[in-house]
């Protein structure tokens, strides 16, 4: 039995029988794709490894960004935060666009449907459609609202003490969210990916209560939509989530990734709590992918599929990113021994 | 009667409600009660249960955060009042997120809960250089330099810190911890550190056990 790249991603994600288990990444950062093919474009890189999709990551290729000085790299993102990119693709709010809620009457969101956001995505589509997965992306609700919009502390403390003001904020990234994921499915997105840190290493950021509260509403009418418009939607989330694991699954998500093994998380203990959820990543990107061995890497994909791959409800990933610090030749390493030891039926006895 | 009032403003901070704990401090201030009492019988006994429910998993973020907003508009109402000798002043601590890495909310934690616990903290903000650290130390009067990696790629920045702080011939005159979530014990050792905490109270708790050891 051979398949499509996109068939058999959308297969894991719904549990379907498929050939082996597929492989995506949220990011390959340009260093480690740049060592592994130099002078090679991103389609090109992904084609020469035969990757199984690409996430056009929404703050990488639909977000606008307004450079305010190069030389600090600060920009302005979409929302009007000040941004700072240092050694990563994905920079970090600096300065937010809301001082006070008086701020948010006057205040005008983004567009979504500016035709320029999508010129990628087109091109994939043209490329790619029906060969290899192309997932849209949206950045989850929690993560601009607090990152961008309020900062930490004015969010949280607004959680207890001003919730209409995190409703607010909440309701005009989701509006903008929601048409962002209705035009990338329309126009030929085969999955929807979800991501934004709910989790630290211990535990939650917010408690259980404020979760359901505040965070996975808009996580769920997110995939609402996606299955509305026929697609299959994971979700990513960092830390140890065991305390809300249930709200994430609740949400109505076919696939949860990482299941982040830096936050104590068990890959086959989360496989036999949620037999019937897609398991993504796993691959250590913090230790085994950034200065372990190449055989390393290897024994520790077998041991990914292992544990989550007898089913099929499982596609092989980082535990968050091919971010710049990872070895290229141990990336290599990875993708290879999915190919090795990832066919189904396994054989991993 | 007095004792009521300070298991009240305990109560305020624990529940952190900011209104209540300074409404309450200024009660007691009316009654004449010294701003001393005040804060290690009413205030510090409230921002250690936080730390403690934090440590233990049943406060979050939003708690930590409105606790902390609740004891410091307690204490810089109180705080002109201290005598020099009774001021809310344990040490002087300087924070840094490691070169190469711009994550700071566990560092923006670390402060808040130093400062509610009387530390003078200064901030040298996210991808900060061995040099600035440096350079910090040697014009500061500092007691503690603490710095925090959240990524694997950055733990080596922590190491050439410490190793800039030794060559410039600073050593001696910090004691220096580390936290994040790649950081062990194991690894504090290994860079010549001389405490590691693996969250924001035990930071708090190993920082005044420094201070002490020093004294």
């Amino acid at each position: 039995m051979t398949m499509t790249s996109v068939e058999r991603v959308v297969k894991a994600l719904r549990g379907e029988e498929h050939d082996r288990v597929p492989h995506i990444e949220l990011i390959h950062d340009k260093k480690v794709r740049e060592a592994i093919l130099p002078g090679a474009s991103y389609e090109e890189f992904i084609e020469h490894l035969d990757i199984d999709g690409i996430l056009l990551f929404d703050k990488l290729f639909f977000w606008k960004h307004e450079t305010v000085d190069e030389a600090k790299g600060l920009v302005r993102d979409q929302w009007g935060a000040l941004t700072h990119f240092s050694t990563e693709a994905l920079g970090h709010p600096v300065e937010r666009a809301i001082k006070s809620e008086k701020d948010l009457d006057s205040y005008v969101p983004p567009d979504p449907d500016e035709e320029w956001r999508y010129t990628a995505l087109k091109e994939y589509v043209k490329r790619w459609k029906g060969e290899r997965a192309i997932i849209a992306h949206a950045t989850d609700v929690f993560d601009i609202a607090r990152e961008s919009f309020l900062g930490d502390v004015l969010y949280y403390e607004s959680m207890v003490e001003n919730p209409d003001l995190v409703d607010r904020v909440n309701q005009i990234v989701l509006e903008y969210n929601l048409k962002s994921i209705r035009n990338q499915i329309e126009l030929g997105a085969d999955l929807l990916s979800v991501t934004g840190d709910f989790a630290m290493t211990k535990g939650p950021m917010v408690s259980p209560k404020h979760t359901a509260r505040f965070l996975t509403p808009a996580t769920q009418k997110q995939v609402e939509l996606g299955h509305e418009l026929g697609v299959p939607v994971f979700k990513h989330t960092d830390g140890n989530i065991w305390k809300i694991i249930q709200l994430l699954v609740d949400t109505g998500i076919e696939g949860l990734h990482p299941i982040d093994p830096m936050a104590g998380m068990d890959l086959a203990e989360v496989r036999a709590k949620y037999p019937n959820l897609c398991l993504m990543g796993n691959v250590n990107c913090g230790a085994t992918l950034s200065w372990k061995s190449e055989e390393e890497v290897r024994q520790e994909v077998k041991e990914c599929i292992k544990k989550a791959g007898y089913g099929g409800r499982y596609i092989c990933m980082s535990s968050n990113s091919i971010h710049s610090g990872v070895r290229p030749e141990n990336y290599v390493a990875m993708v290879n021994a999915i190919r090795e030891f990832g066919k189904y039926p396994l054989e991993l006895d | 009667m007095t004792i009521e009032l300070f298991e009240k403003l305990t109560k305020s901070i624990i529940e952190g409600n900011h209104e209540e704990s300074l409404r309450l401090t200024e009660e007691a201030i009316e009654k004449n009660i010294p701003a001393n009492s005040i804060l290690q019988e009413g205030l510090i006994p409230g921002i250690k249960t936080v730390g403690e429910l934090f440590s233990n998993g049943e406060y979050f973020l939003p708690e930590l955060l409105v606790s902390g907003k609740a004891m410091s508009r307690a204490v810089d109402r109180i705080e002109p009042l201290l005598s020099k000798k009774e001021a809310f002043h344990i040490g002087r601590y300087l924070i840094a997120t490691v070169k190469g890495d711009i994550h700071d909310i566990g560092k923006n934690i670390v402060i808040m809960m130093l400062k509610g616990n009387g530390w003078d903290v200064t901030d040298l903000g996210v991808d900060v250089s061995p040099e600035k650290v440096c350079n910090a130390i040697r014009e500061g009067d500092y007691d503690i330099f603490g710095m925090s990696t959240l990524l694997t790629i950055t733990m080596p920045a922590a190491n050439e810190t410490v190793e800039a702080i030794k060559e410039a011939g600073l050593r001696e005159k910090v004691k220096i911890m580390i936290g994040g979530a790649p950081v062990t014990q194991d690894f504090a050792d290994r860079i010549g550190a001389d405490e590691y905490a693996k969250d924001a109270w035990e930071a708090v708790t190993k920082a005044q056990q420094l201070v002490a050891g020093a004294s």
